[in-house]
């Protein structure tokens, strides 16, 4: 089947990716992630002393503030900085440094689709930036759903709204998927199978889900090929702390 | 969260005592003379009225957007310029979320009155149909970086925005002529702004010696300073505003200086921000043209050789 997107793309391609490391000064950590039109930027502060009062002291706490491109914060921003707060704890140690926050910002500079996604990788690359102790890297990406059926990557703002449903999904990127020995598994699975967040908007079939996830999974291992070779490149600044 | 006092940055004495002590000699620490200012850059964003202005290590991205509203009662024929700006945490560990600082309001405020009391923006050309409907132009400033001088940053970038925006045409229809259809950007060009001059804001750094003038401070300056001094005016020489709020008393002559200075600095930065919007005009016009879909989508497969 063959699907006509408007930028020319087929169904299973991404946008130009593009980002860079370390682009601000008083920060950290920071990163602008940039997929297609849609551009996104991240800084991170931390560790810092002291935790909220809500949170659990025994452990590192993230907190998350997310900035629209313009107008009032709303019950959207809070979502996505809530999505973003469980999966970014999810990929951090969270025992190395108890008792301390470290906050992700994040900056939108033009929304036009998967607005989540870039915001998730961003954040990722952000705290490698800024050296945050993190279990493995996380890959982000949005499949959706047409009405016709055909599932297709990384939609543009329009397309999204055209499409029947939509998922963001993120997935875990070890570093044992680019050692030759292979990953560890769980119960007999490689983690990488797994999934760490899965947003959904709109009505799917389970099969369509199904078929999202492999689509998903498939391209979020091009994405963190080119994630791991970013960060490669670019040598690390010292201590920018103060 | 009493944490974040905790964490504030503060310059030690050493780095205040070397940072005077230069400039006696007038050295400053990035190697600048004292009227010299940091290297300008400014980028535009795909969007119309979207622009990045790099000052330095300073870094602020300014937004317009415009909306239909009603005017205000005792104007019914002029439209409306609202300024908000957001000290986003992400540009100093010390900034707060939430409600706007001190700082934000009086950068809001220096930028207003630099645009709007000087009538650099026509509100008159905003009015669609008077007493009913009118343009209301937003401008979004957010601070990512705070490497000094906030105030000049965020002004040049909300004039290359301005600059670079542009409004739907609309036209009256109905059959009284008391309706407006707004045309979307694909039918009818949209049209950019009338600004008449530029107001550029140029902010002086006063230590307690007198002879210790600097323009354009770093944020080490601005920790050691004791007072300063924003100056808004254009290339034309006419002066928009002048803002000192407290801080160490100067005498007249200084003033007098400054704003000397100032004009010769907002001619040049005025050429730059209209050589920087001409070649965005440049390159917008060029993309209109190119109506064919570039393949710009890249099989994820070649994307390996980046």
């Amino acid at each position: 089947m063959e699907v006509d997107r408007e930028d020319g793309r087929s169904q299973n391609q991404l946008r130009p990716l593009a980002c860079s490391r370390s682009i601000l000064h008083r920060a950290h950590g920071s990163a602008s992630w940039s997929q297609g039109d849609t551009k996104v930027l991240a800084a991170v502060y931390g560790p810092r002393a002291g935790t909220k009062k809500n949170e659990n002291p025994e452990k590192a706490c993230i907190e998350v503030i997310w900035k629209p491109k313009t107008g009032q914060i709303g019950k959207l921003e809070k979502e996505y900085e809530m999505i973003l707060k469980r999966t970014l704890q999810s990929i951090c140690i969270l025992t190395v440094n108890p008792n301390t926050t470290t906050s992700v910002m994040i900056q939108v500079v033009n929304d036009d689709g998967a607005l989540l996604p870039s915001a998730i990788n961003a954040a990722c690359m952000a705290l490698v930036d800024a050296g945050i102790p993190m279990r493995h890297l996380a890959v982000a990406i949005c499949c959706c759903v047409a009405r016709s059926g055909l599932v297709i990557l990384d939609p543009t703002k329009l397309e999204e709204q055209k499409m029947k449903a939509f998922a963001y999904l993120v997935f875990p990127n070890l570093v044992h998927s680019v050692l030759p020995e292979g990953s560890p598994s769980v119960q007999g699975e490689p983690i990488e199978n797994g999934i760490i967040t899965s947003v959904t908007h709109g009505t799917m079939s389970v099969d369509d889900y199904f078929y999202c996830l492999e689509r998903g999974r498939a391209a979020s291992t091009k994405l963190s090929d080119f994630l791991r070779r970013n960060l490669q490149q670019q040598p690390t600044n010292s201590s920018k702390a103060g | 969260m009493e944490g974040r006092l905790a964490n504030a940055w503060r310059l030690t004495v050493n780095d205040k005592n070397f940072i005077k002590t230069a400039l006696l000699s007038e050295i400053r620490i990035d190697g600048r003379k004292p009227f010299e200012y940091r290297k300008i850059s400014i980028k535009f964003g795909r969007e119309d009225g979207s622009s990045e202005v790099q000052l330095g290590q300073t870094r602020v991205i300014s937004i317009v957007t415009a909306q239909l509203v009603q005017p205000y009662r005792d104007r019914p024929k002029e439209g409306m310029l609202s300024i908000f700006t957001e000290f986003s945490p992400m540009a100093d560990p010390s900034f707060e979320p939430g409600r706007p600082g001190e700082l934000a309001v009086e950068l809001g405020r220096i930028i207003d009155r630099g645009l709007r009391e000087s009538r650099a923006v026509d509100t008159e050309s905003l009015c669609i149909l008077a007493g009913k409907f009118v343009w209301a132009v937003r401008i979004d400033i957010h601070i990512l970086d705070n490497g000094g001088n906030l105030v000049d940053a965020a002004n040049i970038a909300a004039l290359a925005s301005l600059l670079t925006f542009r409004r739907p045409e609309c036209s009256l229809g109905g059959e009284d002529g008391q309706e407006v259809i707004v045309h979307p950007p694909e039918i009818r060009e949209p049209l950019p702004l009338m600004v008449h001059h530029l107001p550029i804001a140029i902010t002086f750094g006063f230590f307690n010696n007198e002879s210790i003038l600097l323009i354009d401070p770093t944020h080490n300056e601005e920790a050691v300073m004791n007072g300063r001094m924003t100056t808004t005016v254009n290339a034309n020489g006419d002066i928009c505003a002048i803002q000192k709020g407290g801080g160490e008393g100067v005498p007249q002559r200084v003033i007098m200086q400054c704003l000397q200075l100032a004009t010769s600095k907002a001619a040049s930065i005025t050429k730059q921000i209209k050589d920087a919007v001409e070649a965005f005009n440049t390159e917008r016009a060029l993309r209109k043209i190119k109506r064919h879909p570039t393949s710009t989508g890249v099989d994820v497969r070649e994307k390996q050789n980046q």
